[in-house]
């Protein structure tokens, strides 16, 4: 029978490719804050701006996720871009108008918008 | 030209001067490959590899070299930076579980500073989603656990790991749960203190909204352990995202056979429940905690027989914070010895505060223990805004103390923070410039407690009734010059004659505050003076020469104190102004004066 260990492996393994499945090496991920304290500082508008350009479309070949808070309060709502091959982008006070913005300059047209970098 | 890599240079591990040199290294070799423009180059204190000598790591990709020395320098920048391939040999590949988050975060100064362990998943998982944490090494510490390991042997190696309770007290968790486990009976419990209610304090929150799985998985290792096979998460309904997180981890937890009956095909039983309290402070202690499951009120009841041998409906039950919990799987995965690599020598491991107050970058830090209060302070809280001067640090809540600028390079660790005359508590800290009042801040701390006094001790309940009485009355200038030596001997009584930490805690803000600040209570109430301008009563507004009639002010006071013909200097009469200070905030030409 298999051991525990055995067994975990198993299921990470299982857990890495389900994962795997929505994000191959090509997509970029984008992750916002979601705790109650990046809720608090307005991140489901960030969200929601993120989900509609995706649901309508507007971007491809990117997943959309969220996290806990990472402690940076004084920075929130915060976002993550992770594109492969790249050291991630993390974005600090991303409200609906910043969020709109990077994902017209950085989400489409690559470019980084530094300012805002935390 | 944009950055193309980024170089962290950790400079714990090694001396810091050595890692200027790597740096130095560095941009000489990158001026040779005229690459100089596309390197950013970042410092982090330390990523938990003591044995590894100095550490750089390469981003993207985070690629940890160890060992590094200038020799190698060159041959990161040829190979790696350069013809775009690792350096494999000083390639650092170990899947540690702490310091996870530093993928993601380590080349931000913010984080570089820190070590996670309790928080290495959060703000890098998706907590609602089983497969991020699973992914992340998720229940592999309890699957070793049931694979490989004792209950006894378990018990060894988290006390081996020195770690010390994070709920406030720091009593040797290891050692707790031996007692428990020692305990016979046909029953035992597994108990998650979630209840967090020190003002201002936000640690166990972040954790559970960012990690629940590992409270679960912590939990179900201590079952293990000691024999139990239930476990309470005991948590606050005013925290319903948390809850939520929560219910979710549970449902699928219990789905993917992590908890429920033979765990991972094991022998080995565990469940797990919420219990939601009502937010009362002292419903943190444990005893009245473990009444409040039981459905009674939330009062203490004496110790002994402490929770390890009666505790849950009589049974042993072992009483851990959730910030411990999170700790446990990174004991098991990484090891005992890796853990009590880290910290002071009695105090192992990292800590999370809620850095808080007048300090540039606010939020959630874990550091070793050893930190000193100014590497938090200006190192990674940024310092303090506006140009303001610091005047203390308060740590530990409403149960803590304020300590003054002289001792800011105080080891962070629980004997040199009781040293010091405060306490390490369970993780507030909040920065306190020249603006803030210590009386004031002494007499917010004291509001808090008196309200949450459960009333079961003379005391505790009346005590700092009266000790409040004294502090409101000096912070409206009516105090008197016994009034000092009165707080502090009702303080030291409080203390000695109350039943549960509350009581026993509740004086010293004000205690510490006496002792470190003495001069702010005997000018409040010898001169009637307060120096951060912060007691209302004890301030007086004047109009000066700058007043062009306008009335705005005139307008606004509530009692008729200021009088004034239309374009002419208007005065504000300081028998009836109740010092408000609404003219003040109203007035757009800085015509008055706060005294
Ligand atoms: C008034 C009072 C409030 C407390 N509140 C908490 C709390 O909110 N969370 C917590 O974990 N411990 C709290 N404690 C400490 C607990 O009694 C207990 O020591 C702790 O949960 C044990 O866990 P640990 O060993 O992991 O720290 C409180 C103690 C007192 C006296
Ligand atoms: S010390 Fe205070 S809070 Fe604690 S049991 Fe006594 S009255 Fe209640």
């Amino acid at each position: 029978m298999a051991t525990p260990l055995e067994i975990i492996e198993k299921k990470k393994n299982e857990a890495i490719e389900r994962l795997g499945a929505k994000v191959s090496q090509s997509t970029t991920k984008i992750n916002v804050g979601m705790a109650t304290c990046e809720i608090a500082a307005g991140s489901r508008n960030a969200m929601a701006v993120f989900r509609d350009a995706i649901d309508s479309g507007d971007i491809e070949g990117v997943v959309l996720g969220q996290k806990g808070c990472a402690g940076r309060c004084y920075l929130e709502p915060t976002v993550e871009i992770f594109v492969p091959g790249e050291t991630p982008y993390k974005y600090g006070k991303v409200d609906a108008e910043r969020a709109k913005e990077i994902l017209q300059r950085h989400l489409k047209n690559g470019e980084v918008i530094q300012e805002w970098l935390i | 030209m944009e950055t193309k890599y980024t170089i962290t240079l950790c400079d714990a591990e090694f001396s810091s001067e050595h890692s200027i040199g790597l740096k130095g290294a560095f941009e000489k070799a990158a001026k040779a490959n005229s690459l100089e423009s596309g390197l950013r180059f970042t410092t982090c204190k330390t990523l938990g590899l003591k044995d590894k000598g100095a550490i750089v790591v390469v981003n993207p990709g985070y690629f940890v070299y160890g060992d590094v020395t200038e020799e190698l320098v060159n041959k990161i920048v040829a190979e790696h930076l350069v013809g775009g391939e690792a350096v494999q040999e000083n390639l650092i590949k170990e899947d540690h579980l702490f310091n996870r988050s530093f993928k993601t975060f380590g080349d931000s100064e913010f984080f570089g500073k820190q070590l996670r362990i309790a928080l290495r998943n959060c703000g890098n998982i998706d907590p609602d989603n089983i497969d991020d944490y699973l992914a992340n090494r998720g229940y592999e510490a309890i699957a070793k656990v049931l694979t490989d390991m004792t209950p006894v042997d378990v018990i060894q190696e988290v006390k081996k790991s020195g770690v010390r309770g994070r709920g406030g007290a720091g009593f040797p968790t290891g050692l707790k749960w031996e007692f428990t486990q020692r305990s016979q009976a046909d029953e035992k419990y597994v108990v998650c203190n979630a209840d967090e209610g020190d003002p201002g304090a936000f640690m166990d929150r972040s954790t559970i909204e960012g990690d629940p799985h590992t409270v679960l998985e912590g939990m179900s290792i201590a079952g293990y352990a000691i024999g139990a096979s239930k476990g309470v998460i005991y948590i606050r309904a005013e925290y319903p995202l948390a809850i939520k997180r929560l219910e979710k981890a549970i449902v699928d937890a219990r789905n993917a056979g992590f908890l429920g009956t033979k765990i991972l095909g094991s022998d080995f039983d565990f469940d797990i429940e919420l219990r939601l309290g009502a937010g009362a402070f002292v419903c943190g202690e444990e005893t009245a905690l473990l009444n409040s499951i039981e459905g009674r009120r939330g009062m203490p009841r004496p110790r002994p027989p402490f929770p390890a041998q009666s505790g849950l409906f009589g049974k042993p039950t072992l009483i851990n914070n959730v910030e411990t919990w999170a700790n446990i799987p990174v004991i098991i995965l990484d090891g005992s010895e890796w853990f009590s690599s880290v910290g002071t020598e009695n105090s192992k491991g990292t800590k999370v505060f809620a850095l808080a107050g007048k300090v540039v970058n606010t939020g959630l830090v874990e550091v070793p223990m050893g930190t000193t209060l100014r590497d938090i302070v200006y190192d990674i809280g940024g310092g303090i805004p506006n140009g303001k001067k610091l005047k203390a640090i308060q740590t530990g809540g409403p149960s803590g103390g304020c300590l003054p600028v002289e001792y800011l390079d105080t080891k962070i660790d629980y004997e040199s923070l009781a040293k010091a005359g405060s306490i390490m508590g369970s993780g507030g800290m909040i920065v306190i410039d020249e603006d803030t009042c210590m009386v004031n801040i002494a007499k917010f701390f004291l509001e808090f407690t008196q309200d949450e006094s459960c009333g079961k001790c003379t005391p505790c309940r009346e005590g700092t009734k009266r000790m409040l009485e004294i502090l409101t009355r000096i912070t409206e200038g009516k105090g008197k010059p016994e009034d000092i030596a009165k707080l502090e001997r009702l303080g030291n009584m409080i203390k000695k004659a109350s039943l549960c930490g509350l009581g026993q805690s509740a004086p010293n803000p004000v205690l510490s505050t006496i002792k470190n600040f003495r001069e702010e209570y005997e000018e409040h109430i010898n001169e009637g003076k307060c120096r951060a301008g912060q007691c209302q009563s004890l301030l007086s507004y004047v109009i000066n020469d700058k007043c062009v009639g306008c009335g705005a002010c005139k307008r606004v006071c509530p009692v008729d104190a200021i009088s004034g013909e239309k374009k002419e200097a208007h005065l504000i009469d300081q028998e009836k102004c109740i010092k408000c200070g609404q003219c003040y905030q109203v007035c757009k030409f800085k015509a008055i004066d706060k005294l």
